[in-house]
């Protein structure tokens, strides 16, 4: 029996707590996609973009605690090293419209 | 274009040059040239060797964890492109030579293609591990972890950074790429290849360069034609 | 996961969470006036149908989506629109085409009415568990017959060896396919 198994209140271990909070950030999430379709610059929808990437690590970790699966953490730490290249890829694409690749 | 070009229009004087300027190495060009992101170099330098390890990891530990061949060898890719993006696409093109990329993806394919012919020739089917001659290991374990580290890993980072210079190119025949066409290959319209890529390309900046009643955006739209033609 | 998980008509709040949002990025995706938009937003799109297959407990697809769709879909579609031209949009978002929009609605509907017959996630009436003769079978052999720890990457490269030979040589030849329209004969 592992932590994440541990009675929390009510009947509802720790694992469904975790759960919970990963739907939240989930919701979160939906309320950075507003800024990421909406704009109005180019600069917010990279930001946004960014914001969304290290909003899915921290889901995927939380997951990953949650489902008792340590090798999910792989899944967030590709994430964490190629949201990056996502970032830096879309920003210098913004100056000049790719004329500087 | 407010986005793409705010560092620019903040100049309204040069709008003109730049109009008829249309190309990124014009003289006229104005503002000061971008320069390299020192930001983006230093921390590409510090993140592309873990990358690299990591997608080194999740190739060579596909049997134990999530991922294999084909994940790693697009982390390795990813990381290529990383290092383009940060130092610029040509001298990543000039560091990472033609002979790289083909000999990755054509190895792969033909060491996949060994590794099931093998038992073949030794009377099995085709990918009957038990049959490879590895000697002192299991063969079916190792044989596996051979076709995923040396067959599909490089397969797939090798086409896809092939992929990512071919398009950094673009489509017409200039440059060091030698198109099919010069070479007779693929060539019932004979020479008029080198004619055709122009014509490719005055047909999307032409409009813009030629008329000279161009605003912004078909500046812009021009010049990003004009400089695929020239890169 | 334990039964107290709290889940309203079988579905939990992660789950429903997850598919408002990749439900909303695959529109915005579709929507998006701007192309550039429209590749960002797609990046968002993979990372919430990568948290989903995590979810649904495929790390290896979800591994697959991260590492390509965060390190290589993007940077080759950006590479595309950088040698394309731009024409700049007022609106933010396309006008429906409504033709388009009605023949997508029948294709949706023809797949919903399938829904019905899809048994639920984790259902004991899948075919899954209700066939242990074939996917069991997979997951109590996979390590005796082939020593590897993941059944997934025994299936790929032991079990289905030939087939995972085709989707190599299928990506080779995407590589000289991209050659042949581009009209080149070297990579870099």
């Amino acid at each position: 029996m592992s932590v994440v198994d541990a009675p929390l209140a009510a009947g509802y271990a720790v694992e469904d707590f975790l759960l919970v909070v990963a739907a939240g950030f989930v919701v979160l999430a939906i309320g950075m996609l507003y800024r990421a379709v909406k704009g109005p610059t180019m600069q917010d929808r990279v930001l946004a973009v960014n914001v969304l990437g290290t909003n899915t690590v921290v889901i995927l970790a939380i997951l990953g605690a949650a489902l008792g699966e340590p090798t999910f953490l792989d899944i967030a730490l590709v994430y964490a090293l190629l949201n990056f290249l996502m970032a830096i890829a879309i920003s210098k694409f913004t100056v000049e419209r790719g004329g500087v690749l | 274009m407010s986005d793409a070009s705010g560092g620019e229009a903040s100049d309204p004087a040069d709008e003109p040059a730049r109009a008829s300027a249309g190309r990124l190495d014009a003289e006229t060009r104005q503002g000061p040239p971008y320069t390299e992101s020192q930001v983006i170099m230093s921390t590409v330098k510090v993140v592309a060797p873990f990358a690299f390890t990591y997608g080194l990891f999740v190739t060579f530990h596909g049997g134990g964890s999530p991922g294999g061949g084909f994940q790693g060898g697009a982390i390795a890719a990813a990381v290529v492109f990383m290092i383009a993006f940060a130092f610029g696409i040509e001298s990543t093109r000039q560091w990472l030579a033609n002979t790289v990329v083909v000999a990755l993806a054509v190895g792969g394919t033909l060491v996949f293609a060994g590794l099931g012919l093998v038992p073949v020739a030794r009377g099995g089917a085709f990918l009957q591990y038990d049959l490879l001659p590895i000697p002192f290991l299991d063969p079916v374990k190792y044989g596996m972890e051979a076709v995923e580290i040396v067959g599909i890993a490089p397969i797939v980072s090798g086409v896809l950074v092939g992929l990512f210079f071919v398009l950094a190119r673009g489509f017409n025949g200039e440059g060091s790429g030698s198109p099919i066409g010069e070479r007779g290959y693929l060539d019932s319209e004979g020479d008029e290849e080198s004619t055709d890529g122009e014509a490719g390309e005055t047909g999307g900046a032409g409009g813009a360069d030629e008329t000279g009643e161009v605003d912004r955006d078909g500046g812009s739209a021009g010049r990003s034609a004009t400089d695929g033609g020239s890169r | 996961m334990t039964g107290a998980t709290p889940v309203v008509a079988g579905i939990s709040a992660i789950e429903a969470s997850l598919f408002v949002f990749v439900v909303l990025t695959a529109l915005a995706t579709a929507f998006a006036r701007d192309v550039l938009a429209a590749v960002i937003i797609f990046g968002a799109y993979s990372l919430g149908m990568a948290a989903l297959y995590t979810f649904y407990r495929a790390p290896d697809v979800a591994l697959t989506e991260a590492a390509v769709s965060a390190g290589v879909t993007t940077v080759l579609l950006l590479l595309t629109l950088a040698k394309t031209t731009r024409i700049d949009h007022e609106a933010a978002f396309e006008s429906v085409n409504y033709p388009a929009a009605g023949a997508v609605g029948l294709l949706f509907a023809g797949l919903a009415v399938t829904m019905v017959d899809v048994p639920a996630v984790g259902s004991p009436d899948a075919p899954v568990w209700g066939n242990p003769d074939v996917s069991q079978w997979y997951l109590a052999e996979t390590y005796a017959q082939t020593g590897v720890e993941n059944t997934v990457m025994a299936v790929l490269a032991a079990f289905r060896g030939f087939d995972t030979f085709g989707e190599a040589v299928v990506v080779f030849a995407a590589g000289i396919a991209a050659l042949i329209v581009l009209r080149r004969e070297v990579f870099a």
